[in-house]
């Protein structure tokens, strides 16, 4: 079953751009210089129900822009969208039950109540029996560790307290459609495991259709079974996150240690080189490439040490939206 | 909507003094300001009535006026909302099963309860003790008129923070507004003593069930007619309002950029 539809979905915002200094301010009172940026380029994408996709774009590729669309909380410019057979700026009461979006950087709670407060409000907005939402703060303080915080105002709460309270805030109703904004930005270390590893937990028991996006890659390798990457509004890679990750260790990154640097300039298998008097050597390249590297290395000098890593996940993608930017001015598309 | 009233009492009982100095403290001085002014009047012209009521009915009037007047006008909601559409803080609020107008209207509400409760012991004891004219059999009916006519002053907030979906930021315009309607309402002065024709208009307008009428009831200035008049006043005021409230909002959302997140 489809759980999320859209087609041609697209969002420009208008922005005033206003120029340095006293006099252009004052200039700006009667004439402002409006331009219109496209924050999301027509989008058509197909969500199946259960399906957990993780959202990985650079600041201002329109990952934000998507799920906000996707909520209800913005309107589209053009094109549409259905979230469980609903459009979702219709904000009508039975869509709003079913769905949640948690905003990693923005506090859906109340900043001068405890959490306790917040999640018996959030009951009776979302028409959950008081005592099965008890149980299920209960349930869920207990898996998050942090039970002892639940009577605590939020503003005093530390980050990654606040977030585990924002979570729990966003999952009481069970929603059957997740949307996830950066939920460990900021966290640290310790925080962020225990998240990542309740989430997993989470759908894996519930399997919600969730959209994720984070800049951690850990959360969307660990998490996510499908590969949203979007750049400068634009999907530029859908795919599993089997096949991308697949790709990824395809490649791998050589180094080397020579002991008779060359004389001149060597070519290293067609594609690298070792230069003259180089005592060294680091390549990324794909693993099929290796030995004939080395063939090509030892042909010259003896080899005192060889290291092969594999590419971080977080490499390969950051090098793909490199590659995106880059390649979309010459309009081609990039390759993993 | 109770849930968010009761949202509205839990945060003031969080600040304490905060409750304390917005209940007591302001009302109180607001009072003994109109009182000083009143008695200043009537003591240098040396009248012993105005317009066919005595001191002791102005400063009666003043003195409730100026607690009425803090129940019956939106700030701190009106602000919160106008700053929650700027800071984008209504997101929370847009994602979920609840309107806009709903959850603030409740808390505004609940608010207003909880300071009513607080605020208004102080002038019936006073009224008591110092003996100024006052009929508290008439004080439900004004309250009644007051809460009634309080829709419509969250209507005008709903419309002013709609604004904010345009120009970002629009706190001045809840300043001009409350300062307007310092003379629009009464509470400046009671409203019959308005030369004609302005005072046959301030009367009519619905902004006089805020203060002029529900005063001037309770204090015995006006008979009950003026109760019925301004249910009706705020009536035609809402059902004048809401389509506009209505469409600015509607028209505000479509250009909502979910500000800051």
């Amino acid at each position: 079953m489809v759980n999320i539809e859209t087609s041609g979905l697209t969002r420009t915002y208008e922005t005033y751009k206003k120029p340095e200094g006293l006099l252009k301010s004052i200039e700006g009172l009667w004439a402002r210089k409006v331009e219109h940026k496209v924050a999301l380029h027509p989008t058509t994408l197909r969500i199946e129900s259960g399906q957990i996709v993780g959202l990985v774009g650079s600041n201002g590729a329109g990952k934000t822009t998507l799920l906000k669309l996707l909520s209800g909380l913005i309107h589209p410019s053009s094109g549409s969208a259905k979230v469980l057979g609903y459009e979702p700026t219709s904000r009508s009461p039975d869509f709003l039950k079913r769905i949640s979006i948690l905003l990693g950087q923005k506090n859906q709670l109340w900043w001068d109540l405890p959490p306790a407060d917040s999640f018996d409000l959030l009951a009776r907005i979302y028409e959950v029996d008081r005592k099965v939402a008890r149980e299920r703060v209960a349930e869920l303080t207990t898996l998050l560790q942090c039970t002892e915080q639940l009577h605590v105002q939020l503003r005093r709460l530390s980050l990654g307290e606040r977030m585990k309270m924002e979570i729990i805030g966003s999952l009481l109703h069970q929603p059957e459609v997740m949307f996830l904004d950066e939920p460990t930005i900021g966290l640290d270390i310790v925080a962020q495991t225990t998240i990542r590893e309740f989430l997993i937990r989470y759908v894996r028991e519930r399997r919600p259709t969730l959209i994720l996006t984070s800049h951690y890659m850990d959360d969307i390798s660990l998490l996510a079974d499908r590969l949203l990457l979007i750049s400068q509004g634009n999907i530029v890679y859908d795919g599993s996150v089997d096949e991308f990750t697949a790709r990824s260790e395809a490649r791998q990154t050589l180094s080397l240690k020579i002991l008779n640097p060359p004389a001149q300039d060597v070519s290293l298998a067609g594609h690298y080189d070792l230069a003259a008097g180089a005592t060294g050597l680091k390549v990324e390249l794909p693993a099929n490439a290796i030995a004939e590297v080395l063939q090509s290395v030892m042909a010259v000098s003896s080899v005192q040490e060889i290291k092969i890593e594999e590419v971080e996940f977080e490499d390969v993608i950051r090098k793909f939206l490199e590659q995106d930017v880059r390649m979309r001015s010459s309009s081609r598309a990039p390759t993993v | 909507m109770f849930g968010c009233a009761r949202l509205a009492a839990l945060q003031q009982f969080e600040y304490r003094f905060n409750l304390f100095a917005d209940t007591i403290i302001q009302p109180l001085i607001v009072g003994l300001v109109e009182i000083t002014l009143w008695y200043a009047f009537f003591k240098t012209t040396g009248q012993g009535t105005l317009a066919g009521f005595d001191q002791a009915s102005y400063i009666s009037y003043a003195f409730w006026a100026a607690f009425i007047s803090r129940i019956s006008t939106s700030w701190m909601y009106e602000m919160m909302m106008i700053e929650d559409v700027s800071s984008g803080t209504i997101n929370s609020v847009l994602v979920r099963p609840i309107s806009f107008f709903e959850y603030y209207l409740g808390q505004f509400m609940g608010y207003k309860v909880l300071t009513t409760a607080i605020s208004l012991v102080i002038p019936v004891v006073v009224c008591h003790v110092v003996d100024l004219p006052i009929n508290l059999a008439r004080l439900p009916l004004s309250l009644a008129l007051v809460f009634y006519y309080l829709i419509f002053v969250h209507m005008l907030s709903v419309i002013i923070a709609s604004l904010g979906f345009f120009f970002t930021r629009v706190h001045h315009l809840t300043v001009a507004k409350n300062i307007s309607l310092w003379m629009l309402t009464g509470e400046f002065f009671p409203l019959d003593l308005a030369p004609e024709p302005y005072r046959t208009l301030l009367e009519a307008l619905p902004f006089s069930s805020g203060v002029y009428r529900p005063v001037g009831y309770v204090t015995e200035r006006l008979p009950i007619s003026t109760i019925t008049e301004g249910f009706l006043s705020v009536t035609v005021g809402i059902v004048v309002l809401a389509p506009i409230s209505v469409i600015l909002w509607s028209a505000g959302r479509k250009r909502y950029s979910g500000t800051g997140a």
